[in-house]
């Protein structure tokens, strides 16, 4: 299962963005239980704001309901989330499932 | 029967839109998770920094932790609400720890879809004794005997503060509300009444209980809302 965050930042934030998520939320997350499967941003350079694409996975609800206990828990969390927040325009949250023949299961 | 209450704060210029789509996510959670009973929401009308409270109930430990392990609960739910969410919308509040309460009761007597709902949100003295604490509840439980339009009067011990992951195990540390008061009114006027009004509880409220049952509340918070319910609409 995948939890996928789109976050929308300005391009003259969008490095220190992936950075933070890189120094911050990796070991956060991975802490917590879930492990980091990409972390992709549009271009800078295309007059746009832009999109970072964070892709993390878990086996399924059941596990990602304790790696949510563990990331309320942790202290670390809400300076992430804080930081986080101060850069980001926007953005959205979904979960996915696999397709049985998506090459990533 | 297990009663849950989370309370929101809303973070500034929040896009009215986004939190109509979380109450509306809120409302609806029933529909999609069937373990989750009796849901309705208000927007705060106190002074207390809460905007937002959820209101609802589960039949058993079990079936809440059903309902914590719902894909509603974490893809749509959570979606508003996680701090890390792109989506998030909601804040820390001074009142950090009110912002999910609950208790275990025999049946639904706090059921109420339509009206006023009051929640009273009590520190009582942990040293105070067994009797004393008894003494306390079941005056409170009683008060609506002597308010008119007062038409649910419960009140429980937060069990749910500390247990919110399965609703057996405590996982962080007793909050200072340690009592519940859940109250509902027919009207905005009757709850008006009752707190200008001359009852015990009501005199004992306005003095920020000082003194009443020799101190036993230390402290309290009240939220108060028009019930928006399923049941309401239907």
């Amino acid at each position: 299962m995948y939890l996928v965050d789109t976050i929308e930042v300005g391009s003259d934030e969008a490095d220190r963005y992936v950075d933070l998520v890189q120094e911050e939320a990796v070991p956060l997350m991975n802490d917590a239980g879930a492990q980091l499967v990409a972390c992709w941003a549009t271009s800078k350079e295309i007059g746009e704001d832009v999109a970072v694409k964070v892709v993390w996975s878990c086996a399924d609800h059941v596990a990602w309901n304790e790696i949510r206990k563990n990331l309320v828990l942790d202290p670390r969390y809400y300076a992430y989330a804080a930081r986080s927040a101060s850069l980001r325009k926007g953005g959205d949250r979904r979960f996915y499932y696999p397709a049985s023949y998506s090459p990533i299961r | 029967m297990l009663r849950r209450f989370e309370m929101y704060s809303l973070g500034p210029n929040v896009d009215p839109h986004a939190i109509a789509a979380m109450e509306s996510a809120f409302l609806h959670a029933g529909r999609y998770i069937p373990e989750l009973l009796h849901s309705a929401l208000g927007r705060n009308l106190s002074a207390a920094p809460r905007d937002v409270i959820w209101e609802h109930g589960y039949e058993s430990p079990a079936a809440y932790q059903r309902y914590m392990i719902h894909p509603y609960h974490a893809a749509v739910l959570d979606r508003f609400l996680l701090r890390d969410s792109p989506e998030c919308i909601v804040i820390e509040s001074p009142l950090s720890d009110a912002g999910l309460v609950g208790y275990s009761c025999d049946g639904t007597p706090y059921r109420l879809s339509a009206g006023v709902r009051r929640v009273t949100l009590l520190s009582v003295d942990q040293a105070a004794s067994p009797g004393a604490m008894q003494e306390l509840e079941a005056t409170l439980g009683r008060a609506y005997r002597h308010t008119a339009g007062m038409t649910v009067c419960t009140v429980a011990r937060n069990t749910m503060g500390s247990r919110w992951f399965d609703a057996v195990t405590p996982i962080t540390a007793p909050s200072r509300w340690t009592h519940i008061w859940e109250q509902g009114f027919d009207t905005l006027e009757d709850l008006e009444s009752y707190r200008t009004g001359e009852s015990p509880e009501a005199k004992a409220e306005r003095t920020g209980w000082a003194g009443w049952m020799d101190g036993i509340v230390t402290q309290s918070a009240e939220l108060y809302y028009q019930i928006r319910s399923e049941e309401a609409r239907r």
